[in-house]
């Protein structure tokens, strides 16, 4: 069971085992760039080999029939007003109750983790007759106010900020700091590393969200990238297929390069593990 | 939970020796002044949602004709009951749930062991097993439909093998598109479950290990007797998750291509895509009130069954 430092082939064998296993990771997304740059009738006839001449029509043709910027202003508005508001919000409350001694706050806090058992697909059909009657379909807002703070959120920062020592608070409180003072000042740089985990999950979260999306924005000029790709795939035909996987790539890129920056706190953020 | 409520009780008693409650109160303006973002967003985006789809369930409500508002009592809860559409769905979930959770826990406890022995590498292969669960659910089911497709790769591989005699169309099978989804959900999920074992193997003391190798125990019993006993709490924690979220697919089937009835003989309709077709096909919100009603009532009782049986925490 334990690593072992010196060769043999039993460590062979595992690390010949972990390069298979990337592989079969590693594929699809290989896949997906290769046939970005084929042309539709060669990826419709011989889909796994290599292409035999390099082409960007694919990347054009996106350009040209799919407003991309567009999208991914779109996306990227509803992504981080989302990202913004839920960390700040949600470093609020979480600092409320993690270091604010106001009657009635173990009562909110046992109340808010209830609410984390009620699944979502409860809330799905009221909001969206709600949404319907404020006429807030087919606007951003509808998105965002609801996600403007959540609760899985609030009980991560919680967990952390009730380890910053209360040393620290009650010197800054005695030199007359109030808690907005101390909030801004002591409590958000120090808390870090949980809002980093925290605005990567709001973001990765509704980036990726179709859903939401796919009920709320109705008109095209409001399509985010995975809607707007989502309706993209049924309307192409069999020669312009690079397209399709063209407008995939890009889609996927700008995310994939981001998480190889920063993959430590991504795979925290997700599976809220460390390691040193 | 006993103990919960008497720390809870005690943390009363000492605080009322202190500063009378209006006291406190004007001390702790700023808690509530931080926390009322929250208590509006959930009065006005949780718990009125949550008491309109309760008092929808009673009505035939319909976006065409708003004003047509029909009271029908329980109507809506027993029809959900007794729909065989709604019950196929269930059982279609089940069914891709059950192969799902097996094969990413499967996957997910093999990749980790794997990681866990190696010394040189471990954080490059981690990050690619990972990679899938950042990226998003429409562009994989895209590319897992056209890489399992008839004319796609994997199908043509196996035909070239032998192990296939001719290529499947397995979207309009009538016991494919489940077990398939599920195969390509898990290559995307697994990496979270790997990163959660393999925190949970590092946690144990290696000292176990030692003693259990001088007593001559294989790797294989050591697997057996220390490390999976060990991850009780991971394996627990990643079955409860994945109940929930996995009961609530509707994406993946969604863009893949099916009707909102999950194909002719409904073999990919889960429970939420009947709902939104009940909501946003036929109209019938107050039906697909109950619909979200009874799926959140089978979730809350296989959730209490795992707490029941699996949970680890019951000395604590």
């Amino acid at each position: 069971m334990l690593p072992s430092k010196k060769f043999t082939w039993a460590t062979a064998i595992v690390y010949l085992l972990l390069v298979l296993g990337s592989l079969v990771v590693l594929y699809p997304f290989a896949y997906m760039l290769m046939n970005s740059v084929k042309l539709g009738p060669e990826i419709l006839n011989s889909p796994t080999s290599l292409p035999t001449k390099l082409t960007l029509t694919g990347f054009q043709g996106v350009f040209a029939t799919l407003n991309m910027l567009l999208l991914f202003k779109n996306s990227l508005i509803l992504a981080l007003s989302i990202t913004f508001l839920n960390t700040f919000l949600s470093a609020m409350a979480g600092y409320a109750i993690a270091k604010i001694p106001f009657p009635g706050r173990k009562q909110i806090f046992g109340f808010m983790l209830a609410t984390m058992m009620i699944p979502g697909v409860l809330f799905l059909i009221p909001t969206y007759v709600m949404m319907y009657r404020l006429g807030w379909v087919g606007h951003f807002y509808a998105l965002i106010i609801p996600s403007a703070i959540s609760v899985y959120n609030i009980f991560l920062i919680r967990q952390f900020v009730i380890g910053i020592p209360n040393e620290q608070i009650e010197a800054a409180r005695l030199d007359g700091a109030n808690d907005i003072h101390i909030f801004t000042a002591i409590i958000l740089p120090l808390s870090r590393p949980v809002l980093a985990t925290v605005a990567i999950l709001s973001f990765i979260g509704s980036w990726n969200d179709f859903l939401g999306p796919l009920l709320y924005l109705n008109k095209p000029e409001t399509w985010t990238v995975q809607l707007g790709l989502y309706q993209f795939q049924s309307s192409i035909t069999g020669e312009n297929l690079q397209q399709l996987w063209a407008s995939m790539v890009m889609v996927t890129l700008p995310l994939v390069l981001v998480y190889f920056l920063l993959q430590d706190q991504f795979i925290k953020a997700f599976a809220n593990v460390s390691f040193k | 939970m006993a103990t919960l409520v008497a720390s809870a009780q005690k943390a009363n008693r000492a605080e009322q020796k202190g500063p009378t409650l209006s006291v406190r109160m004007r001390r702790g303006f700023w808690g509530y002044v931080f926390i009322s973002p929250w208590i509006l967003v959930y009065a006005v985006f949780g718990l009125y949602p949550l008491l309109l789809s309760f008092y929808l369930t009673f009505f035939t409500y319909s976006f065409v004709t708003p004003d047509n508002y029909v009271f029908v009592g329980i109507g809506n809860w027993i029809q959900g009951l007794l729909d065989p559409l709604f019950w196929q769905s269930v059982l279609n979930i089940l069914y891709n749930q059950v192969i799902f959770i097996a094969l990413t826990n499967i996957i997910g406890l093999a990749t980790a062991l794997l990681l866990y022995k190696v010394t040189n590498l471990g954080r490059l292969f981690r990050t690619i097993y990972f990679m899938p669960v950042i990226t998003s659910v429409v562009v994989l089911m895209a590319i897992g439909g056209y890489l399992t497709s008839p004319t796609g790769p994997v199908q043509s591989e196996l035909v070239r093998m032998g192990l296939l005699s001719a290529p499947v169309f397995w979207k309009f099978n009538l016991f494919l598109p489940m077990p398939i989804i599920a195969v390509i959900n898990s290559w995307k999920w697994f990496g979270i479950s790997t990163v959660i074992y393999l925190a949970g193997l590092f946690a144990i003391d290696t000292q176990y290990y030692e003693a259990a190798a001088i007593d001559g125990a294989s790797g294989w019993q050591q697997f057996w007797a220390i490390a999976l006993p060990a991850l009780r709490p991971q394996i627990f924690f990643l079955l409860v998750v994945n109940v929930i979220n996995g009961l609530q697919m509707f994406t993946e089937v969604f863009t893949l291509g099916y009707d909102v009835y999950g194909g002719p003989q409904h073999q990919a309709l889960t429970p939420v895509l009947y709902l939104y077709a009940q909501a946003f096909d036929r109209s019938n919100i107050g039906y697909a009130s109950a619909l979200g009603l009874l799926l959140a009532g089978l979730i809350a009782i296989l959730t209490i069954i795992q707490f029941r049986f699996l949970s680890t925490n019951e000395g604590e």
